[in-house]
């Protein structure tokens, strides 16, 4: 247990390299869902304004 | 032969299925090494003898300084083709990186902050590499700003390529910084060319995760850059196509984390 | 319009028309573009000396807002002197481009086959006489009045005018790109202000060690590098933003 416990403490610096991970992270995830929300975004756009032409006229 | 595949990539279409098959190619190698290099680097790697644990966050770290430098580049590049060659998609290509390279900008500054308060003494100092790298989050920001503050998408395209180009004379300037200047920032040790200081159990992890964020890099600018190409095509007859297969996992892809399917 | 802008609007023009474009018709076509915003400007001389009336209220702001002592202030005095001149000559940027945007002087300027490049920088060189240049010469007011000692004065009309001149060019950069943007002022700071720092650094540098009385040679050296630099590509950029902006 001590073992894990020491890996947490980080030799000391565990308040200085937790949270950095811990930012990446976020900043990993955050992009991660900002780009699938745009997407998912878009084709939500697109297929409205597809929806509102009943004839499919192309542009 | 070559050129009519260059010919595609410029084609919306072509470019939203492509990256859309791409995607996972990335997107899984990224995760693989971004995991790979988290476990070298947390627990395989001995502790330094400096600078103990704490030097562990140059996993994250350098990882997201390298894709400031990175994406900033590829971001005017591509502004730059676009510009020159009056390419849409590569237009949209620059217009998806700015966000990316915005927030992994500001990462690596906090990061590189919260390194630098246990060895350097300080949470920041003006030296040359920390204010370059300010203002290249500055610049993200503007070329985000400018394009927003622009109605009209192919002058936004065309301004923002042009605001790009300008700033990149601020990427050698941040990477060669600390040669240049006596400067806080240690000297590079990886990117020296010959031999890295670093010994291969340090090295390796973060090589590892050298690579492994720049695949999620591409991976993010595939999903970004469907969105864009598509946000673009106001009604064009492809998009009814591109859209009919119902919404499935396999069309907006992205890699699960820690086990939550999307 | 009086009869002599109009004349120096169609030599522009006519400077090209028929005969090949040489480095003299250029010339004459800058020349004409420069003396041309230099009398328009002085027709409204209230806004010539605002950049001017800012930089002094500005400068005044910092002893009430830090402390009234010499000796505090003469330590604050180069930091404070660039950022008010920056800021300053932030001011008459807006209106760099704005007027000739509206009336479609810049349309015929990009029209008129002289190069684009050389009408711009001579439209900057303009701002510069009319900001930069003032602001050098009034920079050492402020100083005494902040508590510098008086053989700094070369020192600091040095840097600023090296420094300013950057600035423009930089500045001319940021208001041609938001030309086509509503009150653009936020955002062509925004812009500007992160590729002026370094001269921010390098210039309150040189003007710190003319006020210690030390040899400020070298930050001057890198500011007129900067300037260089910026004579050389900050038209050229001005004038592809320019263009996209017309379109």
């Amino acid at each position: 247990m001590s073992g894990l416990a020491e890996f947490f403490d980080m030799g000391g610096y565990a308040g200085y390299v937790w949270p950095s991970y811990i930012l990446t992270f976020i900043v990993v995830v955050l992009n991660i869902v900002w780009a699938r929300r745009l997407l998912a975004k878009s084709r939500e756009d697109a297929r409205r304004r597809l929806a509102m032409r009943p004839g499919g006229e192309e542009t | 032969m070559a050129w009519t595949w260059f010919h595609r990539l410029g084609s919306p279409p072509y470019i939203y299925s492509l990256a859309g098959r791409l995607t996972p190619w990335f997107a899984w190698p990224a995760a693989l090494l971004m995991v790979g290099g988290l476990y070298g680097g947390l627990i395989l790697a001995p502790p330094d003898y400096q600078q103990g644990d704490g030097f562990r966050i140059i996993y994250v770290h350098a990882p997201t300084a390298w894709m400031s430098l990175m994406v900033y580049t590829t971001m005017a590049v591509s502004a730059a083709i676009g510009l020159i060659w009056r390419i849409k998609v590569s237009h949209a290509v620059a217009a998806s990186c700015a966000p990316i390279g915005a927030s992994f900008t500001l990462c690596a500054l906090v990061t590189g902050s919260l390194w630098g308060a246990p060895m350097w003494g300080t949470y920041w100092e003006w030296d040359p590499r920390l204010t370059s790298e300010l203002i290249l989050l500055f610049l993200y920001l503007g070329y985000m700003g400018l394009r927003s503050a622009m109605e009209d998408v192919q002058r936004a395209d065309r301004a923002s390529a042009v605001l790009a180009i300008v700033g990149v004379v601020n990427v050698p300037i941040i990477h060669f910084s600390v040669t240049w200047w006596n400067s806080l920032h240690q000297a590079p040790s990886v990117m020296k060319f010959d031999r890295p200081n670093l010994p291969a159990s340090m090295l390796m992890p973060l090589l590892m995760m050298l690579l492994g964020f720049t695949l999620f890099f591409v991976a993010i600018l595939l999903v970004r850059l469907r969105g864009e190409v598509l946000s673009r095509e106001r009604t064009a007859s492809w998009i009814r196509e591109a859209l009919s297969p119902p919404m499935s996992d396999r069309s907006v892809s992205g890699k699960p984390i820690s086990g939550v399917r999307p | 319009m009086s009869d002599s802008i109009a004349q120096a609007a169609t030599a522009v023009n006519g400077s090209f028309s028929d005969r090949a474009r040489t480095p003299r018709s250029g010339l004459t076509a800058a020349t004409l573009a420069l003396t041309r915003d230099l009398r328009l400007a002085f027709r409204k001389r209230g806004q010539l000396i605002q950049p001017l009336v800012f930089f002094a209220i500005v400068t005044t702001l910092f002893p009430l807002a830090i402390s009234p002592e010499l000796s505090r202030l003469r330590d604050v005095a180069p930091g404070v002197l660039w950022v008010a001149a920056l800021l300053s000559s932030q001011l008459a940027l807006e209106f760099l481009f704005r007027d000739d945007a509206q009336d479609g002087t810049l349309e015929q300027y990009a029209l008129s086959g002289q190069s684009l490049s050389g009408l711009l920088f001579a439209k900057t060189s303009a701002h510069w006489l009319l900001t930069g240049l003032p602001l050098a010469l009034m920079a050492p007011l402020a100083g005494l009045s902040l508590g510098v000692p008086v053989g700094a004065v070369p020192g600091i009309v040095a840097s600023v005018a090296v420094g300013s001149v950057a600035l423009s060019l930089i500045g001319s950069m940021g208001a041609a790109l938001t030309l086509g943007v509503k009150r653009s002022g936020a955002l062509l700071s925004l812009l500007t202000l992160p590729l002026a720092m370094p001269v921010l650094i390098f210039g309150a540098r040189a003007t710190e060690l003319a006020i210690k009385g030390e040899s400020y040679g070298a930050p001057l050296e890198l500011l007129g590098a900067v300037a260089v630099l910026g004579i050389t590509l900050a038209p050229l950029a001005t004038a592809a933003a320019v263009r996209v902006n017309l379109e």
